[in-house]
């Protein structure tokens, strides 16, 4: 046995050792923690009083529907090369029948669509075509959208621009806490969001909500550890900010990152797939930076449009990001929704829920 | 396993690299034999040489890590490719 497995499990015969006698719902906001723990099958070891809930840390969930059409706009006006992170290109919006509605889609009618997997790329790409201009269509949460405001900041060529639905993941479960249907008596917080932002920045669950929260990386270890740290303050009535991701994160974060963030980037009201628009929840380019600004660049995007829908009908997206249901619970989840043919969201991406899911082999009953 | 073993793992999840060399502000690393140009643009000062581990986000360090950090990260990674193969 590794030491870390060792670790692992006296962690978990701690948390067996606690005194829990009412069901305690536990959010875990991140996708990549949702990953971890259902791959590595945490739930089946808890105890059965303690319910681990996927939370809206999916960036590519919520990225909206009228964002996949802007860039599948600028794609097909055949007028530039459009590069995204993989995971994009199969998201599908709601569209007629015959109209294109994924990037995938737009790419096999012919349009320059391609995947990458870092802005340095996108960066090169732009390099490589300096004739053509070049869109990085960006959905993300604090940690990738440093690397792009950093970027941006080091200067980038003018035939690049980037097309922005990036988006604070606080807000959305400040906002998840202010609904009174919300039961959820802890929280664990997402590791590399707060390495780039700061362990502080999830005070406010124990300060404004007297919930417990945690910090965690991605290890069996950390993952327990911050769950074990929130059991027990939410037993003993007193929770506070745990970091259980110490050799990670800082208590105020990466802070050149921030300055990048700050420097290049404004915050602005954003609009969540299938949940609504949040103060304050989104990244708009600031100042002299709008140059930089695909929406300005791109007279496609200006055309009216028919009003876009929020999520394929049917599909339960929506509720599984706000922790309201579990991916089996969606009457098309292994259906007619499954990884090669994904009806929503949740089901395309590595951070939604129903493809986690799915991949772990959960089947729905 | 269809994707790289150090790129587009998900969007919020790193992988810990080891510097092989850095110049300015870009740095050759190195994870699992597989070579990649790193940003060290967010590393806050003087913090890395060659020779360090560093988490990798989307092509950029995010941070500094201890070896051992970096091996159980890669368990990790390793448990649930182990996973996501089968
Ligand atoms: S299973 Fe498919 S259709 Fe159902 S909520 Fe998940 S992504 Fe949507």
């Amino acid at each position: 046995m590794t030491e870390d497995m060792a670790a692992a499990r006296l962690w978990l015969s701690r948390i067996h050792e606690l005194p829990i006698r009412e069901s305690i719902a536990v959010m875990n906001v991140c996708g990549g923690h949702e990953r971890s723990l259902t791959m590595l099958g945490l739930r089946a070891v808890l105890p059965e009083t303690v319910r681990l809930i996927p939370g809206p840390g999916c960036p590519v969930c919520v990225c909206p529907e009228e964002d996949i059409a802007d860039a599948i706009a600028i794609a097909m006006s055949g007028n530039a090369t459009l590069v995204a992170f993989g995971d994009m290109l199969r998201v599908p919006m709601n569209a007629s029948k015959d109209a294109i509605n994924t990037l995938a889609g737009a790419r096999a009618a012919g349009a320059d669509v391609r995947p990458i997997s870092s802005p340095q790329e996108a960066l090169a790409t732009a390099r490589e075509h300096s004739e053509r201009q070049v869109v990085f269509f960006v959905a993300g949460f604090e940690t990738t959208i440093a690397p792009v405001a950093a970027m941006l900041a080091e200067g980038v060529p003018d035939n690049l621009s980037v097309l922005l639905a990036a988006r604070l993941t606080w807000p959305a479960v400040n906002m998840l806490l202010q609904d009174p249907e919300a039961a959820l008596d802890a929280l664990i917080a997402p590791g590399h969001v707060a390495t780039v932002m700061g362990a502080e920045e999830w005070r406010f669950i124990a300060d404004t909500y007297h919930l417990p929260v945690a910090v965690a990386g991605f290890t069996a270890v950390s993952l327990l550890a911050a769950l074990y740290s929130v059991l027990r303050q939410k037993l003993e009535n007193r929770p506070f900010l745990d970091n259980c991701y110490p050799e990670l994160v800082r208590p105020q974060g990466n802070q050149r990152a921030r300055r990048w963030l700050n420097e290049v980037l404004e915050v602005v009201p954003a609009n969540w797939r299938g949940i609504g628009v949040i103060p304050a929840s989104g990244f708009g380019l600031r100042g002299v930076w709008q140059r930089y600004d695909a929406r300005q660049r791109f007279e496609v995007l200006a055309a009216p449009r028919k009003r876009i829908g929020e999520m394929p009908p049917g599909c339960d997206c929506a509720a599984v990001v706000l922790g309201k249901r579990t991916p089996e619970q969606c009457r098309l989840y292994g259906k007619a929704c499954t990884p090669p043919h994904p009806v929503g969201p949740c089901m395309v991406s590595d951070e939604g829920a129903c493809h986690i899911w799915w991949q772990a082999g959960l089947r729905a009953a | 396993m269809t994707r790289p073993a150090t790129g587009g793992y998900g969007m919020c999840l790193s992988v810990p690299m080891q510097i092989i060399a850095i110049d300015g502000f870009s740095a050759e690393c190195e994870a699992r034999g597989v070579r990649r140009t790193v940003s060290l643009f967010m590393i806050e000062d003087d913090e890395v040489a060659v020779g360090d581990f560093v988490m990798v986000h989307v092509g950029y360090a995010l941070r500094k890590i201890s070896a051992d950090d970096a091996r159980t990260s890669w368990q990790l990674i390793d448990e649930i490719l182990a996973v996501t193969a089968s």
